[in-house]
C-alpha cells in the first residue's frame, strides 16, 4: 500500500469510525425517552498497523460497536434496596388494613374489633350494676346483652383477620406466575446475550434484562450472580436456584395447611420467601407472622375473659337456686387457638346469672363483686382485661409505625440510587462527578440539619420541663 | 420549594423534620442548606423565647419524635448509599489508572512510528 492511499485509507476509516459514532450518539438521543434505555457509548479498535520498508504505519481506528454504560454494583443494590422497599410497602399496606379494623368506631351500632375496649369496660360495669340490685331482671339482662356485644367484637375481628389473611394469601399466590414470567424472560435473555458476548455488546438485551431483574425484585428477593460471558444466575435471598443461565425452575404452590406454600421442585420455599424481600415476603410476613400474632393476642383474651367468667359464674348461686351449677355465661373454650372466633354467649336466661355467693340467698352479691372485679384482675396473661387491650392496641401500633419508618427510608433510598444510576446510564447530561458531589452534598447539609434538630429538640424539652416545673 | 412554601413565622418543628427527609430523599441539596439556615436562626431564637413559646416548642418538639426517627433512617440509609457511591468511584478510579498503564505499555511496545 502507498504512502498516500494508505493516509487516505486511515482518514477515510476515521471518517466511518466517527460516523458510526455518531449514529450511537443519535441513538441515545432518540432513546432519550425509552424506559430502562442505557446509553451507550462506542468502542473504538484500533486497525492492525501497517509495515512499510520496515517502519509501522497506523491505520487509525474502526468503530467495533456500541458498549451499554452500566454498572453491576449499583444496580445490585438498586434492586436491593428495591426488594426491601417493596416487602415493606406491602406488609405496610397488611398493617394498616389491620390497624383499621381495630380503630374506635363510636357512631356504629354493630359489634366491631374497634370497640373492643369499651365493650369490656361495659361487660364488667354490667356487674356492678346488679351489685347494688342482684335480684333486677333488667340489670341481669344487660350483664347478657354486654356480654353478647362484647363476644360480638371478638369474633367479628378474629373474622375479618382470617379474611385479610386469605385475601393475603390470595395475593401472595397470584405473585408465582409474575415471578416465572420474569424468570422465564430472564433465561431466554441470558442465551442470547451469551451467544453474542463477548464479541459484541448486547446493549439492548442486557436492558431487557435490567428491566425484569427490577421488576422481580420488586416481587420477590433475590441474588444475582454472574457467570460466563455475560450470563447470570438468580438465587433467593437464602441461595435457592430460581434462573440458571439459560434455565429456569419454575415457582409452584400449594396448600398445606390451609395456606399456600411456594416450592421449587419438591422444596419448600415459603419461610425463604418470607424473609427475602419484595411484595411477596412483604404479603408472607403480614400473613404469617403479623395477623396470627393479632389473632393469638385476641384469642388469649376470649379464652382468658370466657374462662374467668364461666369459672365464677359456676362457683355462685342463681335466682333459681342452683348452687354452683348455674352454667357458663360463654362458649367454653377448649383451647386458646381459635377462642376469638368461637366466643358466643351461651346463656339465654339471665336468671341464671350467679350474682349470689354459694350457698347464699338469691338477693347476695358477693359472686357479682367478683365478678366485676375481674376487670382490675391480672387474668389475661399478668395483665387485667383492659390493660392487656389497651397495650396489644399500643403494640400494634408500634409495630405499623416502625414499618412505615422503614418503608420511607427505603423508598427514600430507592429514589436516591434511581438519580445516581440516571445519571450514569441514562441519557442524561449529567456526569458521575457532580451527582456524587450532590449526594455528599446532600448527605452533608443532611447531616447538619438533623444535628441541630436534635440539639433543638433536646433544648425546648428540657426548656419545656423547666418551665412547667417552676 | 415545597411544604414550606408558605412563608410562616414559626414553621413547625415536624414540618421542618418531615421537609428535611424529603428534601434529603430527593437530594436536594440546596432545599436542606436552606433547612440548615432555618435550624441556626430559630437555635439563636431559643434563648430569647419566653416560657410560653418554649411550652410550645416543647410539645412540638414530641409531636416531631417519631419524625425524627424517620429522618435518622433515611440518613442512614443515605450514608449507606454513599458508600457504594464512593466505592464504586474508587473501583472505576482504579479501572481507569490500569487502562491508561495498559494502553500507552501497548503503544509504546507495538507502535513504532507514532
Amino acid at each position: 500500500m502507498g504512502t498516500i492511499s494508505s493516509a487516505f485509507s486511515i482518514m477515510s476509516q476515521a471518517l466511518q469510525a466517527d460516523q458510526a459514532a455518531l449514529n450511537v450518539v443519535a441513538n441515545n438521543v432518540a432513546n432519550a425517552s425509552t424506559p430502562g434505555y442505557t446509553e451507550e457509548t462506542p468502542n473504538w479498535q484500533e486497525n492492525q498497523p501497517i509495515v512499510i520498508n520496515g517502519v509501522s504505519y497506523g491505520t487509525g481506528a474502526t468503530e467495533s460497536g456500541a458498549t451499554s454504560i452500566r454498572d453491576h454494583v449499583l444496580l445490585e443494590r438498586l434492586n436491593q434496596q428495591q426488594q426491601l422497599a417493596s416487602a415493606s410497602g406491602s406488609r405496610l399496606a397488611a398493617l394498616n388494613t389491620v390497624q383499621a379494623l381495630f380503630t374506635p368506631d363510636s357512631g356504629s351500632t354493630s359489634s366491631q374489633a374497634g370497640d373492643i375496649g369499651s365493650g369490656i369496660t361495659s361487660f364488667f360495669s354490667s356487674f356492678s350494676s346488679i351489685e347494688a340490685n342482684p335480684t333486677n331482671s333488667s340489670l341481669r339482662q344487660q350483664v347478657l346483652s354486654s356480654a353478647t356485644t362484647l363476644a360480638g367484637d371478638l369474633s367479628n375481628a378474629a373474622a375479618s383477620l382470617n379474611s385479610q389473611r386469605s385475601a393475603l394469601d390470595q395475593d401472595a399466590a397470584g405473585v408465582t406466575s409474575q415471578v416465572n414470567a420474569l424468570t422465564s424472560s430472564i433465561a431466554a435473555l441470558n442465551q442470547q446475550i451469551q451467544s453474542t458476548s463477548p464479541g459484541a455488546d448486547a446493549g439492548t438485551l442486557e436492558d431487557q434484562r435490567q428491566q425484569d431483574l427490577s421488576q422481580l425484585s420488586k416481587l420477590i428477593g433475590i441474588n444475582q450472580i454472574s457467570t460466563e460471558n455475560n450470563g447470570l444466575s438468580i438465587t433467593t435471598t437464602s441461595g435457592q436456584l430460581l434462573v440458571s443461565e439459560g434455565s429456569n425452575f419454575q415457582l409452584a404452590t400449594g396448600m398445606v395447611g390451609g395456606v399456600s406454600h411456594f416450592f421449587v421442585g419438591t422444596l419448600d420455599v415459603t419461610s425463604q420467601l418470607a424473609s427475602g424481600g419484595g411484595q411477596l415476603g412483604g404479603y408472607l410476613t403480614a400473613r404469617d407472622e403479623d395477623i396470627p400474632s393479632v389473632l393469638n393476642s385476641l384469642d388469649q383474651l376470649a379464652y382468658s375473659i370466657s374462662t374467668q367468667v364461666n369459672t365464677l359464674n359456676n362457683a355462685g348461686t342463681d335466682m333459681a337456686g342452683d348452687n354452683g351449677n348455674a352454667g357458663n355465661i360463654f362458649s367454653a373454650p377448649a383451647q386458646v387457638a381459635g377462642a376469638a372466633l368461637s366466643i358466643s354467649v351461651v346463656m339465654t336466661d339471665p336468671n341464671h346469672i350467679a350474682a349470689a355467693g354459694l350457698g347464699q340467698g338469691t338477693g347476695d352479691n358477693s359472686n357479682a363483686t367478683a365478678m366485676a372485679s375481674l376487670a382490675k384482675q391480672l387474668i389475661v396473661n399478668g395483665q387485667s382485661p383492659s390493660n392487656y387491650y389497651s397495650k396489644f392496641v399500643t403494640t400494634l401500633g408500634s409495630t405499623v409505625s416502625g414499618v412505615e419508618t422503614e418503608n420511607t427510608a427505603q423508598t427514600a433510598s430507592v429514589t436516591q440510587l434511581q438519580t445516581q444510576n440516571d445519571s450514569l446510564s441514562a441519557v442524561n447530561l449529567n456526569n458521575e462527578a457532580s451527582s456524587l458531589t450532590t449526594l455528599e452534598r446532600t448527605y452533608q447539609a443532611a447531616s447538619q440539619v438533623f444535628a441541630m434538630l436534635n440539639t433543638i429538640m433536646a433544648s425546648v424539652l428540657n426548656m419545656g420541663e423547666q418551665t412547667t416545673v417552676s | 420549594m415545597q411544604g414550606l412554601g408558605v412563608r410562616q413565622e414559626h414553621p413547625k418543628l415536624k414540618e421542618l423534620v418531615l421537609e428535611a427527609s424529603r428534601a434529603l430523599a430527593r437530594l436536594d441539596a440546596d432545599r436542606l442548606e436552606e433547612l440548615a439556615l432555618s435550624c441556626q436562626a430559630l437555635n439563636r431564637d431559643l434563648a430569647e423565647s419566653n416560657p410560653e413559646r418554649q411550652r410550645a416548642l416543647a410539645q412540638e418538639a414530641r409531636e416531631a419524635d417519631g419524625d425524627m426517627a424517620v429522618f435518622a433512617r433515611v440518613l442512614e440509609v443515605t450514608r449507606a448509599n454513599l458508600n457504594v457511591m464512593n466505592r464504586l468511584r474508587e473501583l472505576r478510579a482504579g479501572r481507569l489508572e490500569y487502562d491508561e498503564r495498559q494502553a500507552r505499555g501497548w503503544t509504546e511496545s507495538r507502535h513504532g512510528d507514532n
